[in-house]
């Protein structure tokens, strides 16, 4: 008899060495790639020279410059010089290693990489490293001492996590996106509801970048990873980030769970009964639909983060507002997530189509998401983000209030100055 | 001169003695140490602890054990919320469930981190709590009451009582 695997089992045990504890859950993990970025792995830099100093395989490490990119203040800059010193030093570009400078998000850059293989294994020093599982990968994130023992020694220690799965069924209506098929799961189950499980998510509906939010905010839901069970969608867009975008060597069938594999829970999600959803203060999960919130009054709204600034966000608020004009006391800030989004954004002429309507738009960075740089909210200023977490003071000012949403929600909410139904307005 | 941060724990794994502070269910880590206060500079860090929490204030001068709710630690990835509320004394965590990220820095670091039914409600804010992890037990010592923590994983627990992940990797010969 064979065990019969989720997806998520299957692909750790791609990756496991042998090597295990007496007893233990937990194995030995051989990581295909491994993510970090400025201030997680600058954290660890002096630790590094102590523990030996020798990177284990440079050739697997793919670092991105983007929290403080570039910095806006002198412990920032002096944080990233710290991170660049290292990569310098440890010769690991020359090695193979990427270093992708100030190119936009780590998550979304990444993704854009034939580097971020489906198939593979992706740990990575923060916590949405999640985001590749859409990839049909699996990827979870720590915290910088166990990225620290992945650097020197090329493994780490993962046991294979219960699996729940999310099928989401029907097409998606033209005022939903996959933000709030996100929020709805996590107003259904929860900040614990997948505590350290893992999500193995399917649905032909839903577009990739809508895939690429889901398993992004896999761990808001407290998940260890968020798998996306590949398809044709997903092949075509790896394809279309060229050269082995796809691997030769990588089938389809080889990316799905086996028949007949043990899920703990199944959630449903039926795509033509979702209203809108939005998060209100201060937890993700604390979600509404649209309806129950709309008119409250908005100072700010940020299009932007790992989890909210791609084609699709900028293309729907370029789309609702071309042509019209934001209220002159409302400010939105637009910061795209990866450097080929904000060309590509440019080359559609979205770029101009939210300036003239009153946007500002930075440099492809995090931003305003962690509170780190432009963007942020002042005491009693109440927001419309797109990213994936408002938690208290995460933006700004512990007594500003955030909301999260789609770029819908946020286009509509940008033209009118207050939460507002997208189905209103489009 | 910055100072650095803690490294791994140096002393060999024992009971710890502290005044209880307590937390409910899904507390954030960017609620325990926001992200403006990330920093490579340990008395930065430190002053970050519980930036939004009133009452909750601390020196690090006093012991503390810390016991929470469901998913203590949820968020971020942010080692520096760990470091932390080592900087803030705090010996060992006790906590219905925690984050697993969070769980897993804790550990990493061979801070003693346990799981226990009873976490929220074994002490009052302030009493004195002992965690013994090598027993496997957490005592409200103004009570006397005692509840069973529940046990590490064995591949945990070797990480625990090596000091953390990196003395862990060092015993086993793996940083060559
Ligand atoms: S955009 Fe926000 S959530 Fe994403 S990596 Fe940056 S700070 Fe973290």
């Amino acid at each position: 008899m064979t065990l019969s695997r989720t997806l998520t089992h299957k692909l750790l045990d791609a990756a496991a060495t042998g090597e295990t504890v007496a007893g233990s859950a937990w194995r030995e993990i051989h990581p295909d790639l491994v993510l970090g970025h400025d201030a997680t792995i600058a954290l660890i830099v002096d630790r590094i020279a102590r523990a030996g100093g020798r990177i284990a395989e440079p050739e697997r490490l793919f670092l991105v410059a983007d929290h403080f990119a570039p910095p806006s203040t002198v412990d920032r800059a002096n944080i990233l010089r710290r991170f660049l010193d290292f990569v310098e030093q440890s010769g690991i570009v020359e090695a193979g290693g990427r270093l992708e400078m100030m190119q936009g998000i780590c998550h979304q850059v990444l993704v854009e990489s034939p580097r971020c293989r489906p198939g593979s294994v992706i740990v990575g020093a923060d916590s949405h490293t999640t985001m590749a599982g859409a990839v049909g990968a699996f990827a979870t994130g720590m915290g910088s001492t166990d990225i620290l023992a992945v650097l020197r020694t090329g493994r780490t220690w993962l046991s294979v996590p219960d699996s729940i799965r999310v099928d989401i069924a029907g097409d998606m209506p033209a005022w939903l996106r996959g933000k709030d098929v996100a929020l709805h799961l996590l107003g259904r189950m929860g900040e614990a509801g997948a505590r350290g499980a893992a999500l193995e998510l399917s649905g032909a509906g839903v577009p990739m970048d809508g895939r690429l939010t889901l398993c992004n905010m896999a761990v808001e839901l407290g998940a260890k990873n968020g798998v996306w069970v590949s398809d044709a969608v997903t092949r075509d867009w790896c394809r279309a980030r060229g050269e082995g975008g796809w691997p030769d060597d990588v089938a389809l069938e080889d990316l799905q769970p086996d028949a007949g594999a043990a899920y703990v829970a199944t959630e449903r999600v039926d795509l033509s009964t979702l209203a809108p959803q939005v998060a209100a203060p201060w937890s993700p999960a604390n979600v509404h639909d649209i309806t129950a919130v709309a008119g409250e009054r908005v100072h700010q709204v940020f299009i932007g983060s790992c989890a909210g600034g791609r084609l699709e966000e900028l293309g729907d608020a370029a789309g609702l507002l071309r042509g019209r004009r934001i209220p002159p006391l409302m400010k939105l800030v637009v910061t795209p997530s990866s450097t080929a989004v904000y060309k590509e954004a440019l080359r559609r002429g979205w770029i101009e189509d939210l300036i003239d309507a009153g946007a500002v738009v930075t440099n492809a960075s995090c931003g305003a998401c962690g509170g780190i740089d432009k963007g942020l909210v002042a005491a009693g200023e109440v927001c419309l983000s797109t990213s994936n977490r408002n938690f208290r003071g995460r933006m700004g000012d512990p007594d500003a209030r955030v909301f999260l949403g789609s770029g819908l929600v946020a286009a509509a909410t940008a033209l009118t100055g207050r939460l507002t139904d997208p189905r209103e307005v489009l | 001169m910055s100072r650095l941060l803690p490294g791994p724990r140096t002393e060999p794994l024992a009971a710890v003695d502290g005044a209880a502070m307590v937390f409910g269910d899904d507390v954030n880590t960017d609620l325990l140490h926001p992200s403006y206060f990330f920093s490579l500079d340990a008395d930065t860090v430190r002053q970050g602890f519980l930036g939004q929490v009133a009452g909750k204030a601390t020196d690090g001068t006093r012991s503390r054990v810390l016991l929470a709710g469901d998913n203590f630690g949820c968020g971020s990835s942010r080692e520096t919320t760990m470091q932390s509320l080592r900087l803030a004394g705090v010996q060992a965590l006790v906590a219905t469930s925690f984050g697993r990220i969070f769980f897993r820095n804790a550990l990493c670091l061979g801070l003693p981190a346990f799981s226990c039914p009873d976490a929220a409600t074994l002490a009052e804010e302030g009493q004195p709590v002992r965690v013994d992890p090598l027993a496997g037990t957490a005592t409200n010592l103004a009570t006397g009451r005692t509840v069973a923590l529940t046990p590490l994983d064995p591949f945990w627990r070797q990480v625990l009582e090596a000091g953390g992940m990196m003395p862990w990797l060092e015993q086993r010969g793996s940083l060559t």
